[in-house]
């Protein structure tokens, strides 16, 4: 073999096992983590206080109304954050206050069904929140996906004291 | 001059930022320069042909250090555009005239091609410290102004030449018709220059704007290229067929920069393998593709001048063909940076009330560094007193980080990529050199 063919052929071995190599390492695929899908169920996490469970709950009323929107859950936090940012996601996404409003109320009540689910939330305490949800002006439901701890404490505040002997009773 | 684009690339994120320009506007910082070498190189070498090279030679360095001076004085974008228009002008003067000058100097024509060549590889190694080191720790200007006394210094040996022929009158005696260019061979030195002007302009970029990095610190690391040209460029001797040597650079330039693309971490050390391939690469597929281009071919200098013009022409082709994409690429990536980043802060266990602190302050500084990738270790400071938030907060810090790293680093892939491609492509005009020599 002539020392030109020997030198073609060691560059060609050598792109190909630093591409390889990198290929293994995962190059292909080292790009920002995807958004996962607000439709998909979400994990729980055990809240330790009010205000880690409101934040669950939170993120809970998040997914449901990015799912029934078609956007990402993270796309529709930065939305909500600032009424400018809401305008601005209006626009660019064609969708109104209404359509908006549907949505976030969907998502809560998404929120009260998961915290149901997983044991956060008692029967009890779920059906009237639910109730109270579904005719929830669009500006206070909002605000109760950015901060549910309001909405928690006076549930709580309200139940609270009688929770076990209602549940007893009723069963 | 030939090491002009590889001092420059490292004062761009210095400019674009102090000139608030965005980044296809710095660019044409290289790209002026390097169109106007490209059309002015020929030009350039039949006027020094004519004038006589020492003449040609002392007049380019002027114009080169005079428009240094602008470049280095100028306030504004469109200025500084402007005057490395200029200096190109002086540059192409100069560098013709270098390589008509030489093989009185050297002994032969044979032998000036080498060391021409050689000038080019040496200023190319040094041009990224020296590059990095100014604009650190003076200023962006000081890579033109230092690049005046220098051109001056050049010019005083040559203004003796200069005095000769307008004493002797030798050189209209000299002047003697041009061949055609040797079209497969400038046509490879063009694809390969756009490959390399991506791997160098891009990987700086990515270091600076991406990562983060000090100006020296990229300039330290991107420093393994010219170092690894300097193994290439005696590797070169050792294989006389120069269509083999050309083919095995072009192959290894691409294999790096296919490597760039596909960059498993954001960390500096994986920069290095590509960076010795493409080192080696360039050496060998530069040096092979000039001496094929000027080999049997005279006037050396009007030959040489097609070189030149092939090379920055190249650059030029490469930089406007990938900043397009890769601009898009980065605000791409940079939205999906921040949809990473959102999720992160979504789901970090840090206590609610301090992670809304915390996300508006990065969403200010998102907000506020439109088109860059955002630095966002200040959104965190100070850390919170308590040590178990502390850990939270710094764990937040990390992955918001790393899903920015993820970003940047994917911005450039594509833009490497297709850097990779052209110089695959390369192997095609290097094909037919042989066969078609024309």
């Amino acid at each position: 073999m002539t020392r030109g063919r020997l030198l073609v052929g060691g560059s060609v071995a050598a792109a190909l096992v630093l591409v390889g190599v990198y290929l293994l390492a995962g190059g292909a695929s080292y790009e920002p983590q995807k958004a996962q899908d607000p439709c998909e169920p979400r994990e729980w996490r055990d809240p330790g206080s009010l205000q880690q469970l409101a934040e669950q709950f939170s993120l809970s009323a998040l997914d449901g109304a990015a799912c029934q929107l078609g956007v990402s859950r993270e796309t529709l936090a930065r939305a909500l954050a600032t009424p400018e940012a809401r305008e601005r996601f209006g626009r660019r996404y064609g969708i109104d206050d209404e359509k908006l409003a549907r949505a976030v109320r969907a998502g809560l009540l998404r929120a009260v069904d998961d915290a149901e689910a997983a044991g956060a939330l008692t029967p009890l305490l779920a059906g009237p929140l639910r109730s109270t949800l579904e005719e929830i002006p669009l500006d206070q439901a909002i605000a109760l996906i950015n901060d549910a701890s309001a909405l928690l404490e006076n549930v709580e505040g309200f139940f609270g004291p009688a929770q076990g002997v209602i549940e007893r009773f009723f069963g | 001059m030939l090491a002009d684009s590889s001092i420059v690339v490292l004062a761009l994120p210095e400019i674009y930022r102090e000139l608030d320009t965005s980044v296809a506007g710095v660019t044409w910082v290289l790209v002026s320069f390097n169109l106007v070498m490209a059309l002015a190189a020929v030009p350039a070498a039949l006027l020094a042909r004519r004038v006589g090279p020492g003449r040609a030679a002392a007049v380019g360095l002027a114009v080169f250090a005079g428009a240094g001076l602008a470049c280095g004085a100028a306030e504004q974008l469109s200025t500084l555009i402007a005057a490395r228009c200029v200096q190109a002008l002086g540059g192409a003067a100069a560098v013709t005239a270098a390589l008509e000058l030489l093989p009185a100097t050297v002994g032969s024509e044979r032998r000036a091609t080498v060391v021409w060549a050689g000038a080019g590889a040496t200023g190319a190694a040094l041009g990224p410290a020296v590059g990095g080191i100014l604009t650190e720790l003076v200023s962006w200007q000081s890579i033109f102004l230092v690049q005046v006394p220098v051109a001056l210094a050049a010019a005083v040996p040559i203004l003796a030449v200069a005095r000769h022929e307008m004493a002797t009158r030798v050189i209209e005696q000299e002047v003697r018709p041009a061949g055609r260019p040797h079209l497969w061979a400038n046509l490879a030195l063009a694809m390969v220059s756009a490959a390399i002007a991506a791997a160098l302009f891009l990987l700086v970029l990515l270091l600076i704007e991406g990562w983060r990095l000090s100006p020296i610190g990229a300039a330290l690391v991107v420093t393994a290229m010219p170092l690894a040209a300097i193994l290439g460029s005696r590797l070169g001797p050792h294989v006389p067929d120069a269509r083999a040597r050309a083919a095995a650079g072009a192959i290894l330039v691409s294999g790096g920069l296919a490597g760039l693309a596909l960059l498993p971490k954001a960390e500096v050390a994986l920069t290095l393998p590509p960076q010795l391939l493409i080192g080696v690469g360039l050496s060998l597929v530069l040096s092979a593709l000039t001496e094929t281009a000027l080999s049997g071919r005279a006037p050396q200098a009007i030959h040489g001048g097609w070189t030149i013009s092939a090379r920055h022409a190249g650059v030029v082709i490469g930089l406007l063909a990938l900043t397009p994409i890769f601009t898009a690429d980065i605000e791409d990536q940079r939205a999906e940076a921040i949809e990473a980043g959102t999720a992160v802060i979504l789901d970090s266990p840090v206590e609610p009330l301090l992670k809304l602190g915390l996300a508006r302050r990065i969403a200010e500084r998102l907000e506020g560094e439109t088109g860059r990738v955002p630095t966002i270790g200040p959104a965190f400071r100070p850390l919170p007193d308590d040590p178990e938030d502390r850990a939270d907060v710094e764990q937040l810090r990390d992955e918001l980080q790393e899903q920015l790293n993820r970003g940047a680093t994917h911005a450039f892939s594509p833009s490497f990529g297709l850097g990779a491609l052209i110089g695959l492509l390369a192997l095609i005009p290097i094909g037919l050199a042989r066969r078609l020599d024309l």
